[in-house]
């Protein structure tokens, strides 16, 4: 512990690298010390060992589910992005899109939407684009409130002082209000990864033959534990990823935010 | 010099200069007709302002005085049209405010900048909100930073200055079109008194070289005498002109001007009046 504290300064290494490697490096071998300690049996818990053997006996299997579910996911995540601001711009530049598609937007959300997988099967078929659908469906709420909320909470003084400058409504759109929306669009998208990667798994449960969603399926009809793990603990690599990947790229995006700011002084 | 509002005007004139009438003798650039203003709250309708008739005469520096509550800043609003009024009128150069002029450039009471902007870009906004070619401006924005003491500055942003500079920046971005006709909402108001007094040196300063029409708003007494042509003194519950002071000090004003007699003679009688008409008490 005194050591980790004496490097804290040191390095980014040190600060954010090494505690994470050394967390899930721990979870690691905790895993594989219980599972040799209590001879636990592969189909129920196989150990970390038996988890890797597995991927490499297949790797060019796993990589082309992994594609398959990765290709679908972030399909999901840009046609989400590009409805969900669209949708917002509408709702924030008029009063009766604001009434009519808050109302269809609350109600499809309200609903389900993995309980409109099997229904998206008779319409678009078992391929990707039910995934997609499904994917992007999940995901396009958060994008929208939190969207619209950003392009609304500029400060009204703010307005007051473009009005005075003769500012058109698409000029405040564009260099006001669409910049001030975008720490909120990035906390939505953030969230918005980890649910198209559950919209793509849903889909892929539903009806499909590829994917790690498949690849889990059709491990637990063979009983096949370590293979449904190899799938499990990709989607946890896949995930993770692109919550940071768009991490990175807010990072780059809005440096000026506060929330940012503040990450760096510490 | 008639009201139309039929307020007790008090027009004071101070001792040791003559009875002469104002010494603002350019033509009306703006000019306020018994105007009102109220509007709707949780508690029924409020009167902000009531019978308010004032002329600004172009190149005039004319401060509105007044305590918190009395609708000067309510009236800033409805001059530049930001604000529609509820009775009465009011005309810039002969027309009719409905929306805000052009030619104005408004300080607000915070600076407003933009945290994703630079502050270069932060004055150049106006620029583009006007829909004028950037570039034809970028030389004036830097001048104009380097005018307010900010020559170094104009790449790095807003959250990087202290509240005196970030002020200095919305300054410049209200004048970077060079707007004929410039408001000021307490634009001082939140800074401490030494970066105060740096800042009315340096309006000062800008106003003299450019001589732009100005509406300045202010509660600080000292503030209005050292910046004014004019002074109005509004009372409250409603908003109204209570009394009205001709500033007539030479310029330039120096800060070490304010101790001196004739300077104190001014902010006494303001005072005076204002205490003398309830607005304020005395202890």
């Amino acid at each position: 512990m005194s050591s980790l504290a004496a490097g804290r300064r040191r390095s980014r290494f040190a600060t954010d690298i090494l505690p994470v490697i050394l967390v899930l490096g721990g979870v690691v071998a905790a895993w594989q010390a219980t599972v040799m300690a209590f001879r636990i049996p592969t189909f129920l818990l196989p150990s970390p060992v038996a988890v890797v053997t597995e991927f490499l006996s297949a790797p060019a299997f796993y990589l082309s589910n992994t594609g398959f579910t990765l290709t679908t996911t972030v399909a999901g995540f840009l046609f989400a992005l590009v409805i969900g601001v669209a949708l917002a711009l509408l709702i924030v530049s008029s009063r009766i899109f604001d009434r009519v598609l808050f109302t269809l937007l609350s109600a499809l959300h309200s609903v389900p939407k993995v309980a409109l997988a099997p229904l998206l099967v008779i319409y678009l078929g078992t391929g990707m684009t039910q995934k997609v659908v499904i994917a992007a469906m999940i995901a396009v709420f958060t994008i929208v409130i939190n969207t619209v909320v950003g392009l609304r909470s500029v400060d009204p003084e703010v307005l007051n002082m473009a009005h005075s400058k003769q500012a058109s409504r698409l000029k405040i759109l564009l260099k006001v209000q669409l910049p001030h929306a975008l720490p909120n669009l990035f906390g939505a998208l953030k969230a918005a990864t980890t649910f198209t990667l559950i919209g793509a798994i849903v889909g892929e449960f539903v009806a499909g033959e590829q994917g790690l969603g498949y690849v889990i399926l059709t491990a637990q009809g063979a009983f096949d534990t370590p293979r449904a793990f190899v799938a499990v603990v990709i989607l946890g690599l896949v995930g993770t990823s692109l919550f940071h990947l768009l991490a990175f790229i807010e990072r780059k995006v809005i440096p000026w935010h506060v929330s940012i700011r503040s990450e760096r002084r510490r | 010099m008639s009201r139309g509002g039929g307020q007790a005007a008090v027009r004071v004139v101070p001792a040791g200069t003559t009875d002469a009438p104002a010494p603002v003798a350019g033509p009306v650039r703006v000019r306020i007709s018994d105007l009102s203003k109220s509007y709707e709250s949780d508690r029924g309708p409020v009167q902000a302002l009531s019978g308010i008739s004032l002329d600004i005469h172009d190149s005039e520096f004319l401060t509105v005085l007044g305590p918190s509550g009395c609708g000067k800043s309510t009236l800033l609003k409805c001059v530049a049209g930001l604000e529609p009024v509820t009775g009465g009128r009011i005309l810039i150069d002969g027309k009719p405010v409905t929306r805000p002029p052009p030619d104005l450039g408004i300080v607000f009471q915070r600076d407003l900048l933009l945290d994703w902007r630079t502050n270069l870009d932060n004055v150049l906004i106006s620029v583009e909100f006007l829909g004028l070619r950037k570039r034809d401006f970028v030389d004036r924005a830097r001048q104009l930073l380097d005018l307010f003491g900010l020559a170094g500055y104009e790449d790095r942003y807003p959250w990087e200055l202290s509240g005196g500079m970030r002020q200095r920046v919305a300054i410049c971005r209200a004048l970077v079109d060079n707007p004929g006709f410039l408001l000021m909402d307490e634009p001082f108001g939140a800074l401490d008194a030494m970066t105060r007094d740096d800042l009315n040196l340096e309006l000062q300063r800008i106003w003299l070289r450019d001589k732009k029409t100005a509406l300045f708003i202010t509660h600080s007494v000292p503030e209005a005498v050292f910046l004014s042509d004019r002074i109005i003194v509004m009372d409250r519950n409603p908003g109204r002109i209570a009394a009205e002071f001709v500033v007539d000090l030479p310029r330039p004003r120096t800060l070490s001007d304010r101790e001196t007699a004739p300077f104190i003679r001014y902010s006494a009688e303001i005072r005076a009046t204002i205490t003398g008409m309830g607005i304020l008490r005395n202890e």
